[in-house]
């Protein structure tokens, strides 16, 4: 149901065209500005980067511990709480650790993946981070799609965030308090959460 | 009997009931770990503390208090609930956070009383006392006994149910410790109950170990059709596939315990074995085709030369549409059952749960024989064999062949079964028939207890049920026994049938129900054909 | 005539520039109209696709669409009425572009006998700078113009398809009444310029500014200020005439034959690849020939305000000098415009070997050379070696007049992009209700106050 809302409306306006001059007149400043100064919030993408906040929520990654093996101990608290039911975990025995379990496989189907962060909220091992950065979650066929445990584990050693190595490179258009040297990824290595 | 109030309700219970079955009976749940209603009482998990307003004395714990009359508890006030929370407090002290890794977890008693009673703020601050993790205590069993709450509950079980005593509670204080004697190894038939009754993870099963965490599972009451006894399981499984078995309340049949076997029947759905597809002188083909050749063999025989044989291995259901097909469809078919069991069927016998007869329908057949005099035994069948009087035989799930040896040569078998046996690779035509835990059935267990199973999976590759594929070809065969559901034909069943006079599906609840005594006057066969209501 | 080959081959020759007039400004507004709605809307527009590391602000673009367009899988569905169905953006294409034909584009290029004696010419000849000169030619564009709802409506019905149907629908209904505004407001023009020949109202606009046609036609080399009657009469009718050629043109605020909200894209849902492509040429072949028309009615043609034909022909050698010496500073500051560019954050991104580095050097020396010939051409003023030609005065009128009319077409066109990307779409029942309740009774008044001015104006004249 519409309900007519009377608004009054002087003689000029309701001639219309004062009001499309004025309207005419703000887009023309849009247009001459940017014509001018070129200076659109536009990042121009593949050529230039925006450097990604810290809580950006980026591809996932596994964790790993000092010997190299993955912290996660497929205990399917992310299976289980993952809206989007994308993560897939098989678990196994490890019969050299102390830790019993492993998973076997780990794969989470970007393509479903809506990226809410709340598998890295359940993780009770602190296993398994979307701190990567990266956003450029891509490929040529839907089973590349499926981000298996080799993938994520390695996922930091083969591809840095790349809007952070453009920004190595170009130090003067870093923004403020971007610290080139340091890598903004905290390291696999501390023994938070075992 | 006594009267005793809980919470200010009266309930009438037993005498000897203790007060957590007491309460349970009015929907109020007292929390424990060492109380089981099989075993007996410990009381040293001190978890059911509660507080006694008349009748007694001080708190007092639930599962050692006998109800008599004048008896009065309270669950609900803040003492009994501080109580509990220092309970937990102690039990949690030393507890690993092994949750994540620990297959208990979703169904642990741990878990679902800290949630409730939980100290929440840790006060602790010496380590924690650490104790032997991951130990092979057995070929089904891995125990952690960091994760032990002392319960006691399998070293009672160890004494009193299977009398094998290996496992004991050793030192004091917080190093109590839950451990096996040396150089001994817990090989009795039944350790996965060892699993079911840790009400935490320190005693896990090794079949199901990190197979599935136990939230994603979907459970559905049946019961064990390995042998005679029928033990009450639920079967839990999630997307079309079973993930283990385990086994359910009935005092009448099982209490509370099941075999190791039968714990792993589930793995037959898939095994090699499995006829998954309707062969026709054994080349696997469609079910229909098979079905279409079966009718035709049995419609070209000639009068006189058909049995069929009811199967002590299948369902009431199945057996019942059997019958009536001999009777109705393939008139002059002459009825047999054989007693005892398959060749190379599984052998080990107990006094506790295992029957000698691994056959769980055995009595279910016996029913039907006693309601019909003219179905033959395996003697009969011998003879009329060797006499050459039968030339088509219909087989239900019976290891016929395999019984006659090279007697029943030139005999075309037709059978309907669920796994590859000596007959299978004889028969002329083989129709795959669905598992127990694929179907809606009953089957009546040594003891006379009709009891149900439900289908939890869908049957695999092209089976069907039974009672189904019987209806199907009484159907073809010109009149069909009338079980398009398992409901009515068991409905029909007992109508018909006098020993399972009254009971239905939902009579038979998870529970099961005992056949009726047979009447001194034996009815006659005449009289169920006419389809009139037993008599009472 | 003594030559009717010559005069056949003149006329061929016309038509082929006025094609090409015509065709050479589509690419263009199509890049115009995403840059400039970018722009409007605070984006980059497109600037993406290059030519050997050339850019030319995405310019490129549009010839990268014309591949695509061209290569695309004509696309032929089954339900569709096959004939009416490949007749539709023919029409459309070949309405947008016959009414150009009378829209002049100069007054007329005059041979001298010693180029005429070329072909064996005994006289000296005028070619009039239009494709055909009819007499009632503004009629004609009316007539024709009004043919192209017949590509809509049959495009919509023939595609057989809902969407497209209501498509069409609105787009003949719309058309249908905005054709009377538009009918009468040219009546009024009709009536101050006192004939329907393009050519002859063009002439009438020539010299100083107040003889536009928005200004009344005042046809007096002094001002007068009882013009400003004029200026009421010429505006009115200018504001109808611009309006309806929204309406005609389908273009926003009037798009609703195509509205995407709700009709998908109206009646050209079920086309593609070329078949598209003429529907898409042809909506801004009819926003140029809208933009022409205007033009030559309401502002003068292609005259250029105070300096008519006679005069540029007379001054030649000083238009010449002024133009290209002009030239010089403003090519000058593009060259510094691109030279500044090279310094954006984006080429320092681009790493050390990106093709695309090119660019700016690319503008750089284009504009250098541009400023080049300017001073050339500036020079060649202040000789005076064009004036005393045969052929240099004339060449130079045309050039100017013709490039005045092209100036104003784009102005037109960029006006039309600025307003679609200005105003929102119109109800449908707004669109009626404007059409029928506003503009109509508008237009019969300006007919009216026409009447009177034209009375006023002879009395100023008598003067
Ligand atoms: S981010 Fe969300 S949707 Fe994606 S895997 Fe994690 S829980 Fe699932
Ligand atoms: S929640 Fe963490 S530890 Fe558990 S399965 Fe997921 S990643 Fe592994
Ligand atoms: S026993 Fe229970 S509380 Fe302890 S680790 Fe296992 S699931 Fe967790
Ligand atoms: S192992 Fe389990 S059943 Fe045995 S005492 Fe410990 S908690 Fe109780
Ligand atoms: S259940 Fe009563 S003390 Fe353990």
């Amino acid at each position: 149901m519409t309900l007519p809302v009377q608004r009054p409306r002087s003689f000029l306006e309701r001639l219309f065209i004062p009001e499309i001059l004025r309207g005419l007149y703000i887009t023309l400043q849009h247009g001459l500005h940017n014509l001018f100064h070129q200076d659109q919030p536009t990042v121009e993408y593949p050529d230039m980067r925006r450097v990604m906040p810290d809580r950006y929520k980026g591809a996932h990654r596994l964790t790993t511990r000092p010997d190299g093996k993955v912290k996660c101990v497929a205990c399917m608290c992310c299976a289980q709480v993952c809206p989007a039911r994308c993560i897939t975990i098989e678990a196994g025995e490890d019969a050299d650790e102390p830790i019993e379990k492993y998973p076997v496989q780990f794969q989470i189907d970007m393509l479903r993946c809506i990226y809410c962060g709340y598998c890295v909220e359940a993780c009770p091992k602190d296993a398994i981070r979307m701190d990567t950065g990266i956003y450029e979650i891509n490929s040529f066929t839907r089973q590349d799609m499926i981000h298996d445990k080799a993938y994520m584990t390695d996922l930091m050693d083969g591809k840095k965030p790349l809007a952070e190595k453009f920004y190595r490179d170009q130090p003067d258009q870093a923004p403020a308090g971007f610290d080139g040297t340091q890598d903004r990824v905290v390291s696999v290595d501390d023994s938070r959460g075992l | 009997m006594p009267t005793v109030k809980i919470n200010g309700i009266e309930v009438e219970v037993p005498a000897g009931t203790n007060m957590i079955e007491a309460a349970a009976k009015i929907g109020i749940e007292i929390p424990h770990y060492c109380y089981h209603p099989h075993l007996t009482v410990a009381g040293n998990c001190r978890m059911c503390l509660c507080d006694v307003e008349a009748g007694g004395r001080g708190p007092d714990i639930a599962c050692n208090m006998q109800a008599r009359d004048g008896l009065a508890i309270r669950t609900d006030t803040p003492r009994v609930k501080q109580m509990r929370k220092s309970v937990m407090e102690f039990l949690l002290k030393n507890h690993p956070l092994d949750c994540p890794i620990c297959d208990q977890s979703g169904e642990c008693r741990l878990q679902d009383y800290y949630m409730d009673y939980g100290q929440y703020e840790s006060r602790l601050a010496d380590p924690k006392v650490t104790k032997h993790k991951r130990q092979d205590i057995g070929d089904h069993l891995v125990l952690d006994a960091e994760r032990c709450v002392a319960c006691s509950r399998c070293v009672r079980f160890g004494d009193q149910i299977t009398g094998t005593g290996e496992l004991r509670l050793f030192n004091r204080t917080d190093h109590t410790e839950i451990g096996i004697f040396p150089g001994v190894r817990i090989d009795h038939d039944y350790q996965g109950n060892l699993a079911d009754i840790c009400p935490v993870g320190a005693i896990t099963s090794k079949d199901f170990r990190f197979q599935k965490r136990v939230w994603y599972l979907t459970d559905t009451d049946s019961i064990c059709t390995a042998c005679a006894t029928g033990c009450d399981i639920k079967v839990c499984h999630e997307r079309n596939q079973v993930f283990r078995i385990k086994p359910r309340r009935n005092d009448a049949v099982n209490q509370s315990w099941m075999c190791d076997h039968g714990r792993m029947i589930w793995q037959d759905l898939t095994s090699l074995g499995r006829l998954l597809q309707a062969r026709v002188e054994g080349q696997v083909g469609n079910t229909d085709a098979a079905m279409q050749t079966a009718v035709e063999t049995l419609q070209g025989a000639e009068p006189g030369t058909v049995g069929v044989v009811l199967g002590t291995q299948a369902s009431n259901e199945a057996n019942w549409a059997l019958w009536r097909l001999a009777k109705d469809a393939l008139k002059g078919a002459s009825v047999f059952w054989c007693q005892g069991n398959d060749p190379g069927a599984w052998d080990r016998v107990d006094d506790l749960l295992i029957d000698a007869d691994k056959n769980p329908n055995t009595e279910g057949v016996r029913a039907l024989t006693r309601h019909d005099a003219s179905i033959g035994d395996g003697a009969d069948l011998a003879h009329a064999v060797r006499e050459g009087n039968l030339k088509t035989l219909l087989v239900l799930q019976d290891d016929v062949l395999g019984r006659l040896g090279d007697a029943a040569d030139g005999v075309a078998v037709l059978y309907i079964g669920t796994h590859r046996n000596g007959t299978v690779d004889k028969a002329a035509v083989v129709l795959p028939a669905a598992h127990t835990v694929e179907q809606d059935a009953t089957y009546t267990n040594r003891r006379g207890q009709v009891q149900r199973v439900r289908r939890a999976v869908h049957p695999a590759g092209d089976s069907r049920p039974a009672w189904q594929l019987l209806d199907r070809l009484g159907a073809s065969l010109g009149k069909a026994p009338g079980a398009s559901t398992a409901a009515i034909a068991f409905k029909k069943l007992s109508a018909q049938v006098p020993a399972f006079a009254d009971m239905t599906y939902r009579a038979l609840g998870t529970q099961g129900l005992p056949l009726v005594a047979p009447q001194p006057e034996a009815q006659t066969d005449q009289a169920s054909q006419e389809h009139h209501e037993p008599a009472k | 005539m003594e030559n009717h080959w010559a005069e056949l081959i003149v006329v061929l020759i016309k038509c082929v520039f006025s094609l090409a007039f015509v065709m050479q400004i589509v690419p263009i507004l199509i890049w115009a109209e995403r840059k400039v709605s970018a722009y409007i809307q605070d984006r980059r527009g497109p600037n993406r696709a290059h030519i050997m590391g050339i850019r030319a602000a995405g310019l490129v673009h549009t010839l990268v669409d014309v591949v695509k367009l061209v290569v695309k899988e004509d696309i032929i569905p089954d339900h569709v009425e096959k004939g009416f169905w490949f007749a539709a953006p023919v029409i459309a294409m070949s309405v947008a572009l016959t009414t150009f034909t009378v829209v002049p584009w100069g007054d007329s290029l005059l041979l001298p006998i010693s180029v005429t004696s070329l072909w064996g010419g005994t006289a000296a000849m005028e070619i009039p700078l239009q494709v055909a000169q009819i007499n009632g030619g503004m009629l004609f564009i009316l007539a024709i113009g009004s043919l192209g709802v017949y590509g809509v409506m049959l495009a919509g019905w023939a595609s057989n398809n809902k969407f497209s149907l209501l498509g069409g629908l609105r787009a003949s209904a719309q058309m249908i009444s905005y054709e009377l505004a538009m009918g009468l407001s040219v009546a009024a023009m009709f009536m101050l310029y006192g004939t329907a020949r393009l050519d002859q109202i063009a002439a009438q606009q020539a010299g100083p500014i107040w003889n536009w046609g928005i200004f009344g036609v005042l046809n007096s080399p002094s001002f007068d200020p009882l013009v400003l009657i004029g200026w009421v009469v010429g505006g009115l009718a200018f504001l109808l005439f611009w309006t309806s050629v929204f309406a005609e043109t389908n273009r926003m605020p009037f798009d609703l034959p195509e509205g995407e909200a709700e009709l998908v894209a109206g009646y050209h849902i079920e086309y593609s690849s070329l078949r598209f492509a003429l529907f898409f040429m042809a909506e801004y072949a009819h926003m140029i020939v809208g933009s022409a028309v205007t033009a030559t009615l309401f502002f003068g043609g292609y005259n250029i305000p105070f300096l008519d034909g006679a005069a540029i022909r007379a001054h030649s050698d000083l238009i010449l000098m002024v133009l290209g010496f002009g030239g010089v500073p403003v090519s000058l500051a593009f060259a510094f415009i691109a030279w500044r560019r090279s310094k954006r954050p984006f080429y320092r991104a681009l790493a050390k070997n990106d093709i695309r580095h090119r660019e700016p050097r690319f503008f750089i020396s284009m504009w250098t050379m541009s400023a080049l010939s300017a001073l050339g051409l500036g020079v060649v003023g202040a000789l005076g070696l064009v004036g005393g030609t045969v052929l240099g005065p004339e060449l130079l009128a045309f050039a100017l007049q013709t490039g005045s009319l092209f100036i104003k077409v784009l102005f037109g066109t960029f006006f039309m992009i600025w307003v679609r990307w200005t105003l929102p779409r119109f109800r449908y029942d707004q669109l009626m209700d404007l059409g029928w309740r506003a503009m109509l009774p508008t237009a019969i008044g300006t007919i009216m106050l026409a009447g009177v001015w034209v009375i006023v104006r002879e009395a100023v004249h008598a003067v």
